[in-house]
């Protein structure tokens, strides 16, 4: 697994984030982002087989992985609804049999899952995952 | 029958059937909305610094407001310790509070993480915090009732009345369960709140917690909101955390696959 280091500057806004989802926990202590590795996020490509989009997270399911492993089907986190409602996103943007590429915060486990950070769609558009979730290390631009 | 007695008697049924309806003052036109007392700051609210929108690269840091540490006595702290223990010694098997999808209560929803709405109509202030569709409800001009006769809830019992621009609010009788900060409290204990609508599109709410058996003094921190003009409130129904505790390890795990 490839290691991207975030800069200086983003490693600081890094931090403010993670404070800021500390003091935010009484109210929306959905679950501990312990669980993700935000230090160590990777490139994921593949097709969408569903498309969950409810409260208190959406998810993602696709068949893909890292460029070069071995197909797996993987499990990855977004935000609320309502939050990537203000960031952009639409309830019907992404539909099972899409190509996407993403960048996630692999779980601790090692378990084909994860928390978004960004994500390229088949149109070219590239969405974050909101403020919570905090920046991607790894740029999709250039993606085909 | 005939056509004029079969309608007699479906009248006389619905009469029978109705007798609220049949005993309303007949053609009494609808009234008009009766005045809404207070300084207008209906509609939508949130944090003037969302933490929830991803800030552009270089932008400055997201500020927000800190709670401060409750000033907890010895007691609060003996019974904080003692919950720890218990925790480590007895791993927990199930989820709880938000991780159950279990709303967050008063005071945190007013904390907004996630956009407010507030509704005024006559002798009521309405609250709804978009996370987990909190609503709270504060009664206008209404004495409080007595601790003994609060039933411990989600969002307590509020009631309010105006002093110029500022709302000032009482709320009693919450759940042992619902904790800012982890802090412990009792049935005595009660929240205050100077809600004070500072412009047409601004307003703040100073929260100060009192609590005689558990905190060495008031408790006090404030939020600030700017409005959202033209904002709908999502829906929020928290449906599935797909979060379970692992058995071995005692730690959340996220539930895989479809």
């Amino acid at each position: 697994m490839q290691v991207f280091r975030s800069g200086g500057r983003r490693a600081i806004h890094l931090g403010v984030l993670v404070t800021g989802l500390l003091a935010a926990g009484a109210a929306i202590a959905h679950h501990s982002f312990a669980m993700f590795d935000s230090e160590h996020q990777v490139k994921i490509s593949g097709q969408i087989t569903k498309f969950d989009w409810t409260n208190p997270h959406i998810y993602l399911f696709i068949t893909g992985g890292e460029a070069g492993a071995e197909a797996k089907a993987w499990t990855i986190e977004g935000a609320s609804p309502g939050i990537l409602n203000r960031v952009g996103w639409k309830f019907n943007m992404i539909k099972a049999g899409d190509k996407v590429t993403m960048v996630i915060a692999p779980l601790r486990s090692g378990e084909p899952g994860g928390l978004l950070k960004e994500i390229k769609l088949p149109d070219g558009r590239i969405f974050n995952n909101g403020g919570f979730a905090g920046p991607s290390t790894i740029s999709l631009k250039d993606e085909p | 029958m005939s056509a004029l007695r079969r309608s007699v008697a479906i009248a006389a049924a619905v009469a029978t059937a109705l007798p609220a309806l049949a005993a309303a003052p007949a053609g009494a036109p609808p009234g008009p909305m009766p005045k809404v007392e207070g300084v207008f700051f209906s509609g939508a609210w949130e944090d003037p610094n969302p933490q929830e929108v991803l800030p552009a690269p270089g932008s400055p840091p997201v500020q927000r407001v800190v709670i401060p540490p409750a000033p907890l006595n010895e007691k609060a702290q003996a019974e904080n310790a003692a919950r720890r223990q218990a925790q480590q010694q007895n791993r927990p098997t199930e989820l709880t509070g938000g991780a159950a999808c279990m709303p967050g209560g008063f005071p945190g929803m007013m904390g907004p993480v996630f956009p407010l709405e507030v509704l005024q109509s006559p002798g009521q202030v309405t609250i709804i915090a978009e996370a987990f569709a909190q609503v709270r409800r504060i009664y206008l001009n209404e004495k409080q009732i007595a601790f003994e006769d609060a039933e411990p809830l989600f969002w307590g019992h509020s009631v309010g009345h105006w002093e110029g621009n500022t709302l000032v609010v009482n709320t009693i009788g919450l759940k042992d369960s619902v904790r800012v900060g982890g802090a412990p409290h009792s049935p005595q204990m009660q929240i205050n709140e100077r809600i004070k609508v500072t412009s047409a599109d601004t307003f703040e709410d100073q929260i100060t917690v009192i609590d005689p058996v558990y905190l060495t003094g008031p408790w006090t921190w404030t939020y600030k909101y700017v409005r959202r003009k033209d904002y709908k409130i999502n829906e929020y129904v928290c449906e599935d955390n797909r979060l379970y505790l692992d058995p071995a390890t005692g730690q959340q795990k996220l539930r895989l696959g479809e």
